[in-house]
């Protein structure tokens, strides 16, 4: 019997598909786990295009909660890594086209079948929301080091309590070292003091993001990439290892190395 | 919750309804008739008691039961008298003790002072009509003396308040960024204005 986690954050725009699509995969890449990712953001679907899976798809969690289709024909067979599955959304539809209860039902066929069952939540509190999170086990909240982003993860971990979730855990994503050094971005501590969670994992602003989402490969498995390193611990602590923080400290730039040379200013 | 809010049992003269009233008088209503449907016919042409043993049922909402009854071909018998086993309610305690965390979102609204352990984030609510005491760090709003007490105080290990309300005053931090407080502080009207102290001078 595997686990169903929802990867939720409340405001958009802050990763949480990049976080599934590259937990996802992480887990199946290192781990050989099987795994399914349920994109539940139906009328935006997202997943699949971050996947590279989106010419692929034929039917969608929809019709397998109508019974258009069984849940097998549905499900998307990642050629790349094995045991990788996406049950992408339905793009012409709204969320009101699935209920909690159907939800339920899913994730518990899934997880039967599957080690993880990853669901990719809407942004928003809405019935969106209410869908993602009904079959869930565990839930992951991704933030960015922003005031907003980190207000509305903590009213969804207020709501994620409420719906009994017992131990929400932290994903701080698109931080950037050298804005926090100067004062200018909220570091790890001011979050965590504000949200009180477990951290799960710190990824890196990185370039390689972008370019790897809009190619369809995700960045856990391009070994050079900063974010795709800070993924893979998230993979492994996910399976209960204990991976450090990975360093973020900022390589010094020339300037800085002369002046250090010349002892003008003390290594930090 | 272990005594159901509302229990039907057939006794030697008719049937008895056991009340404990701990919720709005609506919900009490719909588990009744609830009940009642479930019962279909097996109710008709007898009589029921009401046995308050929580709370208190007004003249009006009794009249209301009475009504409700009698569809179902129940007759509400009121010449016992409607309190047998009276326990009077205790009365609320004067002060809420809360042990978690507000966060955004959330809001406590209550009558009589408030005890927080825990911290209340940015967008939580605490409404009291006496104190606010929060053992850790207030960020969200508070408002004392919710019901125009004057006398009310908010305190709290850092108070760091998105707003702060006292009575009918309304007050904000200053703008810009301000440096955290490192001491337990003391917010209070004096001469309508609230003014904030480190915790010690209290």
């Amino acid at each position: 019997m595997g686990q169903v986690i929802v990867i939720t954050s409340g405001k958009g725009g802050v990763g949480k598909t990049t976080t599934t699509a590259n937990i996802g995969t992480g887990l199946a890449l290192l781990k050989h786990r099987k795994v399914v990712m349920i994109d539940a953001d139906i009328g935006l679907r997202n997943l699949d295009v971050v996947m590279g899976l989106e010419n692929r798809i034929v039917y969608d969690l929809v019709d397998v909660v109508q019974g258009v289709c069984r849940l097998k024909q549905a499900l998307i067979r990642d050629k790349r890594f094995e045991n990788l599955y996406l049950l992408p959304a339905a793009q012409t539809k709204d969320k009101t086209a699935v209920s909690p209860e159907q939800m339920k039902n899913l994730c518990g066929q899934l997880k039967e079948e599957f080690d993880y069952v990853l669901v990719d939540c809407p942004a928003g509190i809405e019935q969106g929301f209410k869908n993602a999170i009904a079959g869930a086990d565990r839930a992951i909240i991704v933030t960015t080091p922003e005031v907003s982003a980190v207000r509305d993860a903590d009213r969804v971990i207020g709501l994620l309590e409420a719906a009994g979730f017992e131990e929400p855990q932290l994903i701080i994503n698109r931080i950037r070292p050298d804005m926090v050094k100067r004062g200018d971005m909220m570091d790890i501590d001011d979050i965590i003091d504000i949200l009180a969670i477990d951290l799960l994992g710190v990824i890196p602003e990185d370039e390689r993001i972008v370019i790897s989402t809009n190619r369809g490969e995700p960045a856990v498995a391009d070994e050079s990439s900063k974010a795709g390193q800070a993924y893979r611990n998230v993979t492994l602590r996910l399976e209960g290892e204990n991976v450090p923080l990975m360093s973020l400290d900022v390589e010094p730039t020339l300037m800085e190395r002369i002046k250090m040379l010349f002892g003008l200013r003390a290594k930090k | 919750m272990s005594q159901k809010m509302v229990v039907i049992k057939g006794t030697r003269d008719g049937i008895s309804i056991i009340l404990r009233r701990r919720s709005d008088f609506e919900t009490i209503k719909n588990t009744i008739l609830e009940k009642l449907q479930k019962g279909g016919d097996f109710f008709k042409g007898g009589e029921a008691r009401l046995l308050v043993k929580e709370g208190h049922i007004s003249q009006e909402e009794m009249e209301q039961l009475e009504t409700m009854l009698k569809e179902y071909g129940l007759n509400l018998k009121k010449d016992h008298p409607l309190y047998t086993i009276s326990f009077p309610t205790p009365p609320l305690p004067e002060t809420l003790i809360l042990k978690k965390t507000l966060r955004s979102g959330q809001r406590i609204s209550y009558g009589g002072n408030v005890v927080i352990i825990g911290d209340v984030n940015p967008g939580g609510e605490v409404i009291a009509k006496g104190d606010i005491l929060v053992f850790g760090a207030l960020r969200g709003m508070a408002h004392a003396g919710a019901e125009g007490d004057a006398n009310s105080i908010v305190a709290a290990y850092r108070l760091q308040p998105t707003q702060l309300r006292i009575a009918g005053v309304i007050a904000r931090p200053p703008e810009g960024k301000s440096a955290v407080p490192q001491v337990p502080e003391v917010a209070r009207l004096k001469d309508g204005v609230i003014e904030i102290e480190p915790y010690y001078l209290l």
